[in-house]
């Protein structure tokens, strides 16, 4: 059975990249177990899923993922958001706080890590982000990071 | 002939309070694997540990791609590793897989070589994996298959390709943990 990532790069099970995959069970179980610790978690920290799924779209975005912006596009609409949480997915910037405090972070941590600074942490702080939801929040935005690089890179095994 | 850079590791500092283990919940403390016998927890796990859930599955993923047996020699994981820290902009991260390749290579060279931004200066596997390192880190569309072409030239098989580029990803994720909520600073 395929799972999300193979989704995401486009393997189906009787392709070679498939079983190559599976070399790494480790790989292949752990990716899913971090996807469902930032996409679903059992306690949410107060960063509702459906937040969540909207920052991922938004990151799919940025990194220029057709296929993962398909895919989270299909999750959102199934998980009620408001027109505030589809204008945040699409891209938008003038947004109320704190989701415009909170875009603003993850598109410059996103495309240009080097840049960050204590100040964006404390300006996530003046927002009325907690400890455990900055930690939650850094958590999602890294792993959305990590899929689009390994989905990439799979994606060019596969048609290399 | 350039003399060889030596690196001394750096301490990190959170930009946020961490966990204290006095305060800690029964499932933080389980995530940060805290047990009557090993109290000493680095800030680092404790600031993560603010969020178990995700804390837990990435260190179990970390420790996979970094360390599982077979496939990927370890120096070539790190050069991954280290590529992908030095355009993330972590020195922390940087240092740290910078000095291992160094032990497991029994040499500096490499490392000296990047650290001076010369490039130029590494043999044709490194060149490739390190290549390829900052391309897919500075953004997986500046990834190519000529990238995978140069991997392959070099002799590498599908395999060693899939656990270099979980490599190079998952510090794409680490370095956006380290180098957003701390910094890095000279021992003492």
């Amino acid at each position: 059975m395929i799972d999300a990532m193979d989704k995401a790069a486009g393997i189906s099970p009787d392709d070679a990249l498939f079983a190559a995959r599976r070399f790494r069970p480790e790989f292949v179980q752990g990716a899913e177990e971090c996807r469902l610790s930032v996409l679903q978690p059992a306690n949410d920290q107060g960063l509702a899923r459906n937040l969540r799924v909207a920052l991922a779209r938004r990151m799919a975005a940025l990194n220029a993922d057709p296929v993962l912006m398909a895919e989270y596009d299909v999750q959102l609409v199934q998980l009620d958001p408001t027109e505030q949480l589809r204008a945040l997915a699409r891209g938008e910037t003038d947004l109320e706080e704190p989701l415009a405090t909170i875009v603003r972070h993850v598109d410059l941590i996103t495309l240009t890590p080097k840049k960050a600074q204590a100040s964006h942490i404390a300006l996530l702080a003046q927002a009325g982000l907690n400890n455990p939801q900055i930690v939650a929040l850094s958590e999602l935005i890294a792993f959305v990071n990590f899929q689009t690089r390994v989905a990439t890179g799979l994606r060019l095994l596969r048609s290399a | 002939m350039i003399s060889a850079v030596r690196l001394k590791p750096l301490n990190w500092h959170p930009y946020i309070a961490p966990v204290e283990l006095s305060e800690a919940t029964p499932e933080q403390l389980d995530a940060m694997k805290v047990t009557p016998s090993a109290k000493k927890v680095s800030e680092y796990v404790r600031t993560l540990a603010h969020d178990p859930e995700s804390y837990l599955a990435r260190t179990i993923l970390f420790n996979a791609i970094m360390y599982v047996e077979g496939g990927l020699a370890r120096p070539d994981r790190e050069l991954g590793a280290l590529g992908a820290s030095i355009v993330n902009g972590c020195k922390f991260c940087a240092v740290v897989h910078a000095r291992r390749h160094a032990e497991l290579t029994k040499s500096d060279e490499v490392v000296t070589a990047l650290y001076l931004d010369k490039p130029e200066a590494l043999g044709p596997r490194d060149a490739a994996i390190y290549s390829f390192a900052r391309r897919l880190s500075a953004a997986p569309s500046e990834a190519t298959a000529d990238d995978i072409a140069a991997l392959r030239s070099v002799g590498m098989d599908d395999r060693e390709i899939i656990d270099l580029i979980h490599a190079i990803s998952i510090f794409g994720w680490a370095n956006r943990l380290m180098h957003v909520l701390g910094h890095a600073e000279s021992g003492g």
